[in-house]
C-alpha cells in the first residue's frame, strides 16, 4: 500500500495527464464556468397568492398538515396545533421569538440537549428558512431559529412556521436568494418515506412522520 | 423457496460470469421477474408524468450535461478546490488511487475511533470497493441503514438496483427475512408493519453507534460542502448523531458551486424516484461546532476512474449521477434484473462503467448486454450518449480479442472468417452457393421452408423458419434470360 500522500499526487497526475487540453488557471476557468449555457426556468411566473396556493397544495400531497394565519393570530395558532396534536412537552431552538412559545405546554429550550433527552419529547417547534412552492420544499438553514439538524430529526412531530415572505416559486429563486451559500441545510419535502417494498410509499421510516406547517401571512 | 437465489448471485466484475450465462437463471426465475417488471412500471410512469410537467426538461439536462463534462474536464482543479475548502471548514480529505487503498484507510480511521460497529448511509461507492466484508473481516461490524439495504444484508442477498437495491424482493420475502433475522414470528408482511420492524430495528443502533460512513451524492467544490440525497431519514440520523463521520465519494461527483444544485437536484429526484424532490436533502460543510459530527473525514476514490478521463468519448461515463433512470427504460434490464450484469453497477450505466473500471480486462460482455434502442441516453439527465459509448467499447473488446489465440477456437470467429475468404471472389462465392443448395436442399421441406437445422444452426431454427435457397441465384437467373433474348 502506497502513503495516501503518493497517492493524492498520483491521482492528480493521472487526471492532469488525461484533461491537459482545458483550462489551466483560476481565471480561464472562471470564464469557462461562466459560459455555460444556462437556459432553464430561473423565474416562477405565478402571482403572489397562486405561489402560495401551489406550495400549500405541494405540502398537501406530501401528507404535511397546512394552516394558514396572520402574524396577529400565530401564537394563538401555534397554541391550537399544539393542543390538537395532544402535544405536551415540545422542543425549540434557542432563538424561536419569544411570542412564539405558546402558554400552557412545556417547552424545552435547546441548549445543547442530548439526543436522548431530544428522543423524550413530543415534538418540535421551529421557523424555516425558505420554501420552494414548485416541489413544496422546506428549506431548513438550521440558524438559531431553525434549530440543530438533530432536533428536527429525532422528534416524531415537527410544527414549522414558514413566512409568506419566504416562499418562492422555483428552487433557482431560492439559490438566489442565499447570499452566501450555507454551511449546513436540510431540504425537506414531506415527511420521511420509503418505497423500498414493492414500491408502495410508507410514511415515517426514520425522521418525522408528521410534519405540520403554519404558513404566516406577512406579505401586503 | 422465498430466498432470492443468493448462491447465484456473484457481483465481482473479476469473478462474475459473462451477461448470457449469469442472465439464465434470472429469465428462468418468473418470481424476480415479476418483482423487477412491477417496480420499474411504478417508477416509470411516475417518472414520466412529472418530466412532463416540467416544460424546461431538456433546457435542465442541457445545462446538467455542460456542467458535468465542464467538471471532468477541469477536474484537477475542482478537486484541489474542494480539498482546501473542506479542509478549512475542519474536514479532512484522503485520497485512495484504488479499492485496497480506500478500505485500508476507511479501518485506518475506524480504528483511530476505536470502532467495532459502524452505521451506513446506503453507497454504491462502498459496494464498489467491497467494503463491507472487509471490515467484518477486520472485525468491524458494518449495519446498514437504507430499508433495502438491511433487507439484502440480513437476507443475504445482493443489490440488483442503484436506487432501490432491493426491488427484486417482494413483500413476503422480505417478511420472511425480517421474521427470521430480527426474531419477529408474528410479523405481518404489510409493508407498513415491515418498514416498522426495520424502525425499531435501527432506532437504538442510530442513538448508540458513534460513528458513520456515507456516500455523497455531490461535492461542491466552491464551499467544500457535501450533499447526500435520501427519502427515509436513515441519512440524517448517520450525518447528524455520531460523532465521526466518514463519506466515500468517487472523485467524479464534484460540482463547480453550490448554486449548480439547482440543477442537479430539480433532475436527480425526478429521474430516479419520479418525484418532484426527494423527502430529505442534507448538505453539511466540514465540521459545524455543536451540530452533527465533530471529526468529519472524505475519502476521494479513483479506482480507475482517471483512465476514464483520458478517452474523448468514453469519458462521459463520468458524468453519471446514478439516478438510474437508463436501467428502468432499458428493455434488457426490464427482462434480467440487475444481478445479471455482474457488478454492483447494473443496467445500461453499468455496462459502460464496469468494463472501464475494470480497466477493460473483466466484465468485456457487458457492452454487448444492449440491444442499442438508445431508450436510456433519452431519459438520461446528463445525456450521457452510452449506445455511443457501447460501440466504442465493443470495439476495443474485439480489438483486444483479435490479438488473443483462443478466437481460433471461437466458432464465430472462424465462421466469419471462412465466409471472408469464400466471398472475396466471384467464383469462390459460386462454389460456395453450389454446396450451400445442395447441403440446404437436405433440409427443406416441400413448402421450401427450413423448419429446423442441425447443430448451430439449431438456434437460428428454434424460433425462426429458414427461407429454403432458390434452384437459381441472380447470375444464373441473368444469363438464362439473355441467352432467350438471343
Amino acid at each position: 500500500m502506497t502513503a495516501p500522500a503518493d497517492s493524492r499526487q498520483r491521482i492528480l497526475d493521472r487526471i492532469q495527464a488525461a484533461t491537459q487540453s482545458v483550462a489551466k488557471n483560476p481565471a480561464s476557468l472562471a470564464n469557462a464556468y461562466a459560459e455555460l449555457p444556462r437556459g432553464y426556468v430561473r423565474h416562477g411566473s405565478l402571482s403572489a397568492e397562486a405561489r402560495l396556493e401551489l406550495m400549500v397544495k405541494r405540502l398537501r400531497e406530501y401528507d404535511a398538515e397546512v394552516v394558514e394565519t396572520t402574524p396577529q393570530e400565530l401564537a394563538s395558532t401555534i397554541a391550537s396545533q399544539l393542543a390538537a396534536s395532544e402535544k405536551h412537552t415540545v422542543v425549540a431552538p434557542p432563538g424561536l421569538p419569544a411570542d412564539w412559545f405558546a402558554v400552557g405546554f412545556n417547552w424545552k429550550i435547546d441548549r445543547s440537549l442530548t439526543a436522548a433527552e431530544i428522543e423524550q419529547v413530543e415534538g418540535v417547534v421551529t421557523a424555516a428558512a425558505c420554501g420552494v412552492a414548485d416541489s413544496g420544499t422546506i428549506v431548513l438553514h438550521h440558524s438559531s431559529t431553525e434549530g440543530r439538524r438533530v432536533l428536527t430529526l429525532l422528534p416524531d412531530w415537527h410544527l414549522c412556521i414558514l413566512r409568506a415572505s419566504q416562499v418562492v416559486e422555483t428552487l433557482p429563486e431560492y439559490f438566489d436568494r442565499c447570499s452566501q451559500p450555507p454551511a449546513l441545510a436540510t431540504y425537506i419535502s414531506g415527511p420521511s418515506a420509503t418505497a423500498d417494498i414493492e414500491m408502495t410509499r410508507i410514511k415515517g421510516v426514520h425522521g418525522p412522520r408528521f410534519l405540520h406547517v403554519i404558513l404566516v401571512h406577512d406579505e401586503g | 423457496m422465498s430466498h432470492v437465489v443468493p448462491n447465484l448471485v456473484n457481483l465481482d466484475p473479476r469473478t462474475a460470469p459473462p451477461f448470457p450465462q449469469a442472465a439464465l437463471p434470472m429469465l428462468r426465475n418468473p418470481q424476480l421477474r415479476k418483482n423487477v417488471g412491477h417496480a420499474i412500471d411504478v417508477i416509470q410512469s411516475k417518472r414520466a408524468k412529472l418530466v412532463a410537467e416540467k416544460t424546461d426538461w431538456q433546457e435542465l439536462r442541457s445545462a446538467a450535461a455542460d456542467i458535468r463534462m465542464h467538471v471532468l474536464e477541469n477536474l484537477g482543479s475542482y478537486l484541489e478546490q474542494f480539498e482546501a475548502n473542506c479542509t478549512a471548514a475542519g474536514g479532512a480529505v484522503h485520497w485512495a488511487a484504488d479499492a485496497e487503498e480506500a478500505r485500508h484507510i476507511i479501518l485506518d480511521l475506524l480504528r483511530q475511533e476505536n470502532a467495532s460497529e459502524v452505521i451506513k448511509i446506503k453507497t454504491m461507492t462502498s459496494a464498489e470497493i467491497q467494503l463491507n466484508p472487509f471490515l467484518e473481516a477486520s472485525g468491524v461490524r458494518a449495519y446498514e441503514t437504507d430499508l433495502a439495504e438491511i433487507i439484502l444484508q440480513l437476507g443475504e442477498g445482493e443489490p440488483s438496483h442503484i436506487v432501490v437495491p432491493a426491488l427484486h424482493v417482494n413483500r413476503s420475502q422480505v417478511r420472511e427475512i425480517f421474521a427470521r433475522r430480527m426474531g419477529l414470528k408474528d410479523l405481518s408482511d404489510d409493508p407498513q408493519a415491515l418498514t416498522n420492524a426495520a424502525r425499531h430495528y435501527l432506532r437504538q443502533k442510530f442513538l448508540t453507534i458513534p460513528t458513520a460512513i456515507s456516500g455523497a451524492n455531490f461535492l461542491c467544490a466552491e464551499t467544500g460542502s457535501v450533499s447526500v440525497v435520501e427519502s427515509e431519514g436513515n441519512g440524517r440520523m448517520c450525518l447528524t448523531l455520531p460523532r465521526a463521520m466518514i463519506t466515500l465519494a468517487g472523485i467524479e461527483k464534484v460540482v463547480p458551486r453550490f448554486q449548480d444544485l439547482e440543477v442537479m437536484l430539480q433532475l436527480l429526484a425526478r429521474s430516479a424516484t419520479g418525484e418532484r424532490m426527494n423527502p430529505y436533502t442534507s448538505l453539511w460543510t466540514g465540521v459545524t461546532p455543536g451540530d452533527g459530527p465533530q471529526r468529519f473525514h472524505v475519502v476521494l476514490l479513483d479506482n480507475g476512474r482517471s483512465s476514464m478521463l483520458a478517452h474523448p468519448k468514453q469519458r462521459q461515463t463520468l458524468k453519471c449521477i446514478r439516478c438510474a433512470a437508463c436501467m428502468n427504460a432499458c428493455p434488457v434490464y426490464r427482462q434480467t434484473g440487475g444481478h445479471a450484469y455482474g457488478s454492483v453497477y447494473p443496467g445500461p450505466i453499468g455496462a459502460i462503467l464496469t468494463p472501464q473500471l475494470m480497466q477493460m480486462h473483466h466484465a468485456q460482455s457487458l457492452p454487448y448486454a444492449s440491444s442499442l434502442c438508445g431508450a436510456c441516453y433519452e431519459v438520461c439527465p446528463v445525456k450521457i450518449n452510452i449506445p455511443e459509448v457501447l460501440l466504442e467499447l465493443r470495439a476495443q473488446v474485439t480489438d483486444i480479442e483479435r490479438k488473443t489465440f483462443s478466437r481460433f477456437l471461437d466458432p464465430m470467429y472462424l465462421g466469419l472468417r471462412i465466409a471472408n475468404l469464400l466471398f472475396a471472389r466471384a467464383w469462390t462465392f459460386h462454389l460456395a452457393q453450389w454446396f450451400g443448395r445442395i447441403g440446404l436442399s437436405l433440409f427443406t421441406r416441400k413448402d421450401g421452408w427450413i423448419h429446423s437445422l442441425p447443430s448451430m444452426g439449431g438456434k437460428w431454427t428454434q424460433t425462426r423458419d429458414l427461407r429454403g435457397l432458390p434452384g437459381q441465384n441472380f447470375h444464373e437467373w441473368w444469363a438464362a434470360r439473355r441467352k432467350e433474348a438471343k
